[in-house]
C-alpha cells in the first residue's frame, strides 16, 4: 500500500499526524512533509484512518495490486 | 447584560436572486436563533435551501450546506476575505494625515492569496501542533486553578469563572505580556463581546487599545527577547523584510481579536453539551482517553463561527447566480450539521469513523491557532470532568446565547453537588 499526498493542498490541519505522527510526518510549520509514502505492513489500517482524517481530502491510498 | 434584540429591517430582493432561494435569517437576532443557536441551525439545515439569500442584515448570501462551504472556502478568486480590497484599504491608509496613530489590521484572516501566505507564514512556527504542545502543562494548571476555585461552591456561571479567564490568561502568557494586564485585557474582550454588529470606527478604537496595552512590552522584548511570541515575531520576516512594531500590533491584534473570543465560545458551547448529558460525563469519566474524540464531535456538533466572504466576480455558484461585491457567509455550523455529510448530523455520536468536521474552516484560512484551541478545549473538558461531579444546567436559569460572526455563549450557569 502507498499513499499519495496532495503537498500543495495541505493546509496544516494536522489530523493524519494526530493519528499517527510516525507515517505522516509534518515540517517545522504543521505542514505534511512529505508526498509519498509507502506504507509499511501492519499499518494499512493507520494509514487508511490517517487519510479520511484530512479535512482538506488531499491523502489518497493506492492499494496494492494483488 | 442586555443586548438590541431587534431583527434588522429587511431589504429589497435583488432581481437576479429567485424567490425560491430567500430564507428570512437575521444571524445576528433571529429570535430563535439566539434562544437556542444549534437548534435553529437544525431547523435550517432541514428547511432552507443549501445555498439561501437572506434579506436581514443589509442582503446577503448564506452558504448553508457542507459542500457550498467546502467548495466556497476553498475558491478565494471567487470569495475574498478581503471585505475591502487590500489596496483600498493601504490606499487610504496612507492618505491619512502623517501623525494619525497606527490604525491595527488583523492580517492575514482578512487577507486573500498571495498576500495572505506573507502575512501568515511567519506565525505557522508559532502555532505549530510541536510548538503548542509544549504549553500543555502550563495551560492544565490554570485549568486546574479555576475549577478548583469554584468546586466547593456547588454552582458557578461558567462563563466568567472559567471559559473567559482560561484563554485571556493562555493568551498572556503566549504572548509574554505581564499577568498585570489581566484585568485591562478581560475588559477589552468583555468590550469586544458586547458589539455584535460594530461600528468601524469604535471598533478601530477598540483595536487601538488592545495594541496600546501590549506596547511597552513589544518595545521592551524588541531589546531584550525573551522565549514568547512578541520576541519570536520581531526575528522573523514578512515577504523579505525584517517586521516593524506596526507588524506585531497588527499581529497581537489578530491574535486578540481570532482567539480569545472564539475558544471561550466553543468552551462554553462543549460545556453546556456536557452538562446535559450526563451519560457521557460518566462515560468520559470512566474512560478519560475517549475525550479527545468528544472535543472534536463536539466542535462538529456546535461548529460555531461564520467567516463573511465578499463575493468577488459575477459567477454561478452551485447552480445560483451571484454579483460581484454581494456578500456571502460561510455558515460553518450548517455544514457540519448537513445530513448528507453527517448522518444523523443532529445526533452526538462519539465515534464517526474518522470523518472531519471543518470547525475550523477549509482551505487556506484554515484557522492558525486551530491546534491551540483543540489543546484548551480538551483540557477544559478534562479538569471539569476530573474536578467536579456530575455538573448539570441550574434549572432556574437556562443558558444565554448571541448569534453573529462567533455564535456565542452569554451565561451558563452550572451547579453539582457539593
Amino acid at each position: 500500500m502507498k499513499i499519495r499526498i496532495d503537498k500543495a493542498g495541505c493546509v496544516g490541519n494536522a489530523r493524519c499526524a494526530a493519528v499517527s505522527e510516525e507515517l505522516f510526518p509534518l515540517d517545522d510549520e504543521g505542514y505534511i512533509a512529505i508526498e509519498r509514502i509507502d506504507v509499511p505492513p501492519g499499518k494499512e489500517d493507520l494509514a487508511r484512518r490517517g487519510a479520511r482524517a484530512c479535512p482538506e481530502r488531499v491523502i489518497e491510498i493506492v492499494e496494492d495490486d494483488s | 447584560m442586555t443586548k438590541a434584540s431587534a431583527v434588522s429591517a429587511a431589504v429589497a430582493r435583488p432581481d437576479h436572486v429567485p424567490e425560491s432561494l430567500v430564507c428570512d435569517f437575521d444571524m445576528f437576532h433571529d429570535p430563535a436563533y439566539v434562544l437556542d443557536p444549534h437548534k435553529r441551525i437544525i431547523d435550517l439545515v432541514e428547511n432552507a435551501p443549501p445555498v439561501f439569500w437572506t434579506p436581514r442584515n443589509g442582503g446577503h448570501w448564506v452558504m448553508l450546506g457542507h459542500a457550498a462551504n467546502f467548495e466556497a472556502a476553498r475558491d478565494t478568486d471567487s470569495f475574498s476575505s478581503e471585505m475591502v480590497p487590500y489596496e483600498q484599504v493601504e490606499a487610504i491608509l496612507a492618505a491619512l494625515p502623517p501623525d494619525t496613530p497606527h490604525i491595527p489590521r488583523a492580517y492575514p484572516i482578512n487577507l486573500d492569496p498571495p498576500n495572505h501566505a506573507k502575512y501568515r507564514q511567519p506565525l505557522q512556527g508559532v502555532f505549530s501542533p510541536r510548538t503548542i504542545n509544549v504549553l500543555k502543562d502550563s495551560i492544565r494548571e490554570l485549568a486546574r486553578e479555576l475549577v478548583a476555585e469554584v468546586a466547593d461552591k456547588g454552582e458557578c456561571e461558567f462563563m466568567s469563572a472559567i471559559a473567559e479567564p482560561l484563554p485571556v490568561r493562555v493568551f498572556l502568557k503566549m504572548l509574554g505580556l505581564p499577568l498585570e494586564k489581566f484585568a485591562e485585557y478581560r475588559a477589552l474582550v468583555k468590550e469586544h463581546l458586547s458589539e455584535t454588529s460594530p461600528e468601524p470606527a469604535s471598533a478601530i478604537l477598540r483595536l487601538q487599545k488592545v495594541a496600546a496595552a501590549m506596547r511597552d512590552t513589544v518595545l521592551e522584548r524588541r531589546d531584550n527577547p525573551r522565549d514568547d511570541i512578541i520576541s519570536l515575531l520581531w526575528k522573523v520576516e514578512i515577504d523579505g523584510r525584517p517586521t516593524e512594531l506596526e507588524d506585531i500590533e497588527n499581529y497581537g491584534v489578530l491574535l486578540f481579536i481570532a482567539g480569545l473570543d472564539t475558544v471561550m465560545q466553543g468552551i462554553g458551547h462543549g460545556v453546556r453539551h456536557l452538562a446535559q448529558d450526563l451519560p457521557l460525563q460518566d462515560k468520559l469519566r470512566a474512560e478519560p482517553a475517549l475525550v479527545s474524540d468528544a472535543t472534536e464531535e463536539l466542535l462538529r456538533r456546535y461548529t460555531f463561527t461564520v467567516p463573511p466572504r465578499r463575493v468577488a466576480r459575477d459567477l454561478v455558484f452551485q447552480g445560483v447566480q451571484m454579483k460581484e461585491g454581494e456578500r456571502a457567509m460561510l455558515f460553518l455550523p450548517g455544514a457540519d450539521l448537513d445530513p448528507k455529510e453527517f448522518p444523523h448530523a443532529d445526533q452526538f455520536e462519539l465515534k464517526r469513523d474518522g470523518k472531519p468536521h471543518i470547525a475550523f474552516n477549509a482551505g487556506p484560512h484554515r484557522c492558525l491557532g486551530s491546534h491551540l484551541a483543540r489543546v484548551e478545549l480538551n483540557i477544559v473538558y478534562e479538569e471539569m470532568l476530573a474536578g467536579l461531579p456530575q455538573f448539570r444546567i441550574d434549572p432556574e436559569r437556562p443558558a444565554r446565547f448571541h448569534g453573529g460572526h462567533v455564535i456565542g455563549v452569554e451565561e451558563l450557569y452550572l451547579v453539582w453537588d457539593k
